[in-house]
């Protein structure tokens, strides 16, 4: 039995980020919040995850920051962004600079995992 | 646009988008919570059936309307940054859609309904480049227009096409049993005050009205 594919959410909205954690627990995932982008990339530097979701718009260091800072560490780690706006610009410009793919926030659970699937190259999503 | 009314605009842009974000924020967390909660019962149902329903019925409520929260609060995070620009190229169908989103109350405050009419398939893709502040401000005055000149059970529909196949146009279709006599229809639409409105936005934006007096409709032409 293959391990379960760990996550590494991060968004300052502590109560949206945990929530989500908790639902991709009951969904067989691996997550972990992180709550800045400095939380983040100290969580990396010491355990390894499959894919990291960050959102774009944190206060201190913003997401696309912490992107560059965590290509530069780890090159092969699949990120998907969050933004919260109506446009999809900074997704595009997150894309541009790296970034696996976008969602936006609202977003749907079962969109987020197919995307995590994607990102792994259609690997099965849990444990 | 005066430089001043520019400045005054952009910064009631920048405060509404800011919020539209922070309402955002506040709707996943709450979607978020509800997923949750669901998630649970889906693994431990509650112990009598019929409150497990209750819950079922409330959950869908509470989903339903925060699918309606996060259109809303989209489409006018999208709508606060109009102001951003002074010039920009509009899609006339997404503006429409988007228009009679953050509109419809009004016209539901009067039993009117309002909607966005499907363009012709053959020009989908109108696209017009203007001030969006003032072409929203159109937009509104036509609506504004019609609805002192209409009472209850009666339809608006606006419509983005090409008018003789060329110029970017909105159609304003009024419909329904109740709707007046197209002569007191335009008499009462060309006494409204928000149709004088109407004529000092369309100048500076090179439109013009032109009005079919048999059907109760007009158009917005540019």
């Amino acid at each position: 039995m293959s391990d379960p594919t760990a996550i590494l959410l991060v968004d300052d909205e502590e109560e949206f980020v945990s929530t989500l954690a908790e639902r991709l627990e009951i969904r067989g995932f691996e997550s972990k919040a992180a709550y800045s982008g400095d939380q983040a990339l100290s969580l990396i530097e010491n355990n390894d995850y499959d894919v990291v979701v960050l959102d774009v718009k944190m206060p201190g260091m913003d997401g696309l920051e912490v992107m560059d800072q965590i290509k530069a560490r780890r090159p092969e780690m699949p990120v998907i962004l969050l933004t919260g706006h109506g446009s999809t610009k900074e997704g595009m410009e997150g894309m541009q600079k790296g970034a696996f793919d976008y969602l936006m926030k609202p977003l749907d659970i079962d969109e987020l995992i197919s995307k995590v699937q994607e990102a792994l190259g259609g690997r099965p999503e849990s444990g | 646009m005066n430089p001043e009314t520019e400045k005054t605009l952009t910064f009631f842009g920048k405060m509404t988008a800011n919020l539209t974000h922070e309402v955002k924020n506040v709707l996943a967390i709450i979607q978020e919570s509800a997923g949750l909660m669901e998630d649970i019962t889906a693994i431990c149902p509650l112990a009598e059936e019929k409150y497990q329903e209750k819950f079922n019925h409330s959950m869908a409520t509470i989903k339903q309307q925060l699918h309606r929260g996060i259109d809303l609060t989209t489409q006018f995070n999208r709508f606060a940054h109009t102001p951003d620009r002074s010039s920009a190229e509009l899609d006339l169908v997404d503006t429409v859609g988007q228009f009679c989103l953050l509109t419809g109350r009004f016209a539901r405050l009067k039993h009117i309904s309002l909607t966005a009419g499907d363009p012709d398939p053959a020009n989908e893709k109108i696209r017009l480049t203007t001030n969006p502040v003032q072409f929203y401000m159109a937009l509104f005055f036509s609506l504004e227009s019609c609805l002192s000149a209409l009472t209850s059970n009666t339809e608006i529909r606006v419509i983005p096409q090409k008018r003789g196949g060329q110029s970017p146009a909105i159609e304003f279709a009024c419909t329904g049993e109740q709707i007046p006599p197209a002569g007191e229809f335009f008499q009462q639409l060309q006494a409204a005050e928000a149709w004088g409105e109407l004529g000092d936005v369309i100048d500076p934006l090179a439109g013009k009205v032109e009005c079919d007096t048999n059907d109760l409709r007009f158009w917005l032409i540019f």
